[in-house]
């Protein structure tokens, strides 16, 4: 287990680059993110421990963070200010590239794993952004008309592009359809491009939904969380209710993301400053390659499956907002960052007690 | 953007809206403990009523026929039943593994008997609950019954040894209901016009549910015999109705009945509750299994809270055990839409809604035992049956029974109804 203090800035998002197995970036903000300067940390994972390699400070709070898929020093950022700036890490203080498109707080990014030449934001504006590094002005914008806190991508299908916001629905629009043109600043877009699908995630009670991811392996699952603390996994060719549900967390979820290396298992962390690792109950074997789900899996009508959690990370003494699973190496390690100004890096296996893994 | 909307928003994520809680109550998950049938029997009057030759044993198994036909469950499938009685020998541990059988369940459904006091049909219920919360098995039926025409009396009581009595709160829990609730009345200055006046509600109450049929959803109907004092000729009656409903009683009237335990005293026959005959029975089992056999869910136990208070102040139980309950669910006193607290005296259930500031309208919408009656095993249960049944008819989702306990203890559960 190691730890770095990012003194004076309260963690937002964490992520492993995607070409080295020993870096990683934390976004951060002073002040809690609510008034202040922002702080990009490049990390490296050492013999010693983790080591700030270098950083770069911005004018408002970093909220996201996503390496870029082409280029192996370059990071975006989303900022406070409706900003998203391109860092080359071989480079010091200033970005390479900026984009001022957002109305207001940019919250999340997502770097494109298929069609790497193309990263998304999402914004409290209510918009959702696609961006390609060398145009100066975005390609398309979707509305969703409410405070988007996160956006993704499909590993499977790189045309897919996810989000989920304040106004409880996940949707997923294709990027080949035609989308509404750039308006005038400010100027609230009545038509736009509609999602190709559009899920009340919890229509009974809707509740602010902040964080989702696909599974990496099943290419229709995706799994949400959010202030009601349930997170909640959908198959989208049936997205009429969950096919299973994860409860345990005492307050918002914040973050999740399912595992690079076993199907049915994802971490999420939140406002009660744990960080949970689940099964999410769908498949035979949570930590098999999730192909051909037996009876019961995706596609199965029946109430939803109750997902097991396995183990607890408590370490983090405040909210926990940012979370990755490493790509390389061993299985499960994870890094996370909270605003209890901490980023962890942990072996999931060390906190799932009596879990069986890795023997395959 | 300022730091204070960014402040309000994170601040929003992290509150829980006021009826957050409630909400959470009305979620469904598949492991929920749900109920799929809920009935009683009709309360009839002790001695005299229609049940009055009609042993606790075939109560039960006539409550657990019918619930086993109307729900139309397998009775293979049930594993456990859990039965409260008080007043039984030994229990009525045999004879209620007898009727279970007499009832059509299969010689592999177990069947056990349970006796906390008052609370005891409930405690049956919450048993199987928690049974299947915890794995041992998966479809169970809590019930309660008694029939204290045949077994209430002096007997039910084992004689204190000496030293039992030589401990001054030991000795207490053997002080009969009456003297003690005269002494509570007492002590916590509860008038009798007070006392009258909700007892003549509780008539009122009933009388005019009985009048609309509102009870007749959760009575299913028992043929029996019945034995004529004079003739000693035993009659086939089918028994559906509630007999102890006195029509019309005021206030006024029952200020005019002399008090049974003190010349000075306030409790008298009119508003305590009555001696009777009935039984219930409550179906559970997981939300799952529930959907899976295509079983109607009626609604939901949520949680449960058990309190001990001190023997002589018996009847302040519900004011013990609700807040408990409150304080295990997070919910509050108005996000509960009805609440069943049995009426043992109308001195103490006056006492603990106005202690807990309840509001009067949500209390026993449709009387309570001192109207219809307390057979003592089966009050728990039968007050899961009218909760389920009037929050239907009404529309209420979140309701709340609960009851003090003889020894001095408190029961309160919450239940959802879908």
């Amino acid at each position: 287990m190691l730890h770095y203090r990012t003194e004076g800035y309260n963690g937002y998002a964490i992520k492993y680059s995607p070409f080295f197995d020993n870096r990683l970036a934390c976004a951060a903000s002073a002040n809690f993110g609510l008034v202040g300067n922002g702080r990009l940390y490049i990390l490296g994972l050492t013999a010693q421990g983790i080591v700030g390699e270098k950083w770069f400070d911005t004018q408002d709070g970093l909220f996201d963070t996503a390496w870029s898929e082409i280029h192996e020093n370059q990071i975006g950022v989303a900022s406070g200010d409706g900003s998203i700036k391109l860092f080359d890490i071989a480079l010091n203080e200033f970005p390479i590239m900026q984009w001022q498109e957002h109305q207001k707080e940019v919250f999340s990014l997502f770097w494109n794993p298929i069609q790497k030449d193309q990263f998304a934001s999402s914004s409290w504006d209510g918009t959702v952004k696609l961006w390609t590094p060398g145009s100066p002005r975005s390609l398309s914008t979707y509305r969703t008309n409410s405070c988007t806190y996160s956006t993704s991508f499909s590993p499977h299908n790189p045309h897919m592009l996810s989000c989920v916001s304040s106004d409880s629905t996940l949707r997923i629009f294709d990027t080949r359809s035609p989308s509404a043109p750039a308006g005038p600043a400010g100027m609230m877009q009545q038509t736009g491009t509609m999602p190709s699908v559009s899920i009340p995630v919890s229509p009974m009670a809707p509740a602010e939904l902040l964080t989702h991811d696909w599974n990496k392996y099943r290419p229709e699952t995706i799994a949400v969380g959010g202030v009601d603390r349930v997170v909640r996994v959908f198959d989208i060719r049936a997205p009429g209710q969950p096919i299973s549900e994860l409860r345990g967390h005492n307050y918002a979820v914040k973050k999740l993301v399912w595992s690079p290396h076993w199907a049915g298992v994802l971490s999420s962390g939140g406002y009660d400053m744990s960080v949970r690792i689940w099964d999410d109950g769908v498949l035979v074997d949570a930590f098999g390659p999730g192909h051909g789900a037996g009876p019961g899996g995706p596609g199965t009508l029946g109430p939803p499956k109750v997902g097991k959690m396995l183990g607890v990370f408590d370490r983090h003494s405040e909210f926990v907002a940012g979370l990755d699973w490493c790509l390389f190496g061993g299985e499960g390690w994870i890094a996370s960052a909270g605003w209890d100004e901490s980023v962890w890096v942990w072996d999931a296996k060390a906190v799932m007690r009596g879990v069986r893994v890795g023997m395959r | 953007m300022s730091a204070n909307a960014r402040l309000n928003q994170i601040a929003g994520q992290v509150a829980s809206s006021p009826d957050a809680a409630r909400q959470q109550l009305l979620e469904k998950n598949p492991n929920d403990i749900v109920i799929t049938a809920a009935f009683r029997t009709a309360h009839t009057k002790g001695g005299k009523g229609g049940f009055k030759d009609t042993s606790g044993a075939e109560l039960l198994a006539g409550i657990l026929k019918g619930l086993r036909e109307r729900s139309n469950i397998n009775p293979a499938l049930v594993e456990d039943i859990t039965v409260g009685n008080v007043l039984a020998p030994g229990g009525g541990a045999t004879e209620f593994r007898a009727a279970a059988l007499l009832a059509g369940f299969p010689v592999s459904t177990a069947v056990r008997a349970t006796n906390r006091q008052c609370s005891s049909g409930l405690q049956a219920v919450i048993d199987i609950a928690h049974a299947i919360r915890a794995g041992q098995i998966e479809i169970g039926i809590g019930a309660g019954v008694e029939s204290m025409s045949s077994q209430y009396g002096p007997g039910a009581v084992t004689e204190f040894s000496e030293l039992l009595e030589s401990h001054p709160e030991a000795a207490n829990c053997k002080v009969p209901m009456g003297a003690l609730s005269e002494k509570m009345a007492q002590d916590r200055n509860i008038a009798r016009t007070k006392q009258d006046a909700f007892a003549a509600e509780s008539y009122q109450k009933a009388e005019k549910s009985q009048a609309a049929g509102l009870f007749d959803a959760e009575i299913i109907p028992i043929t029996t015999k019945v034995i004529n004092p004079d003739t000693e000729e035993a009659t086939t009656i089918t028994v559906s109705k509630d007999d102890g409903i006195r029509k019309g009683m005021t206030a006024e009237a029952l200020a005019k009945i002399r008090p049974a335990f003190h010349k000075q005293g306030s409790i008298h026959a009119g508003n305590a509750s009555q001696i009777s005959d009935g039984a219930a029975a409550v179906l559970l089992m997981t939300r799952a299994k529930a959907e899976a056999l295509g079983q109607t869910i009626i609604g939901k136990y949520v949680s449960s809270a058990v309190v001990g208070v001190a023997p002589l102040l018996m009847g302040v139980g519900p004011w013990a055990a609700i807040p408990k309950l409150f304080e295990k669910t997070g919910i509050t006193k108005d996000q509960v839409d009805v609440f069943e607290i049995n009426e043992a005296f109308a001195s103490q259930c006056v006492w603990c809604v106005e202690e807990l500031g309840l509001d009067k309208k949500k209390v026993n919408p449709r009387g309570g035992a001192i109207a219809f009656g307390h057979p003592l095993g089966a009050t728990g249960a039968r007050q899961v049956a009218t909760i389920m049944s009037e929050m239907k008819d009404e529309g209420w989702k979140v309701g709340v029974t609960s009851m003090c306990i003889g020894t001095g203890m408190g029961m309160a559960a919450l239940w959802v109804r879908e």
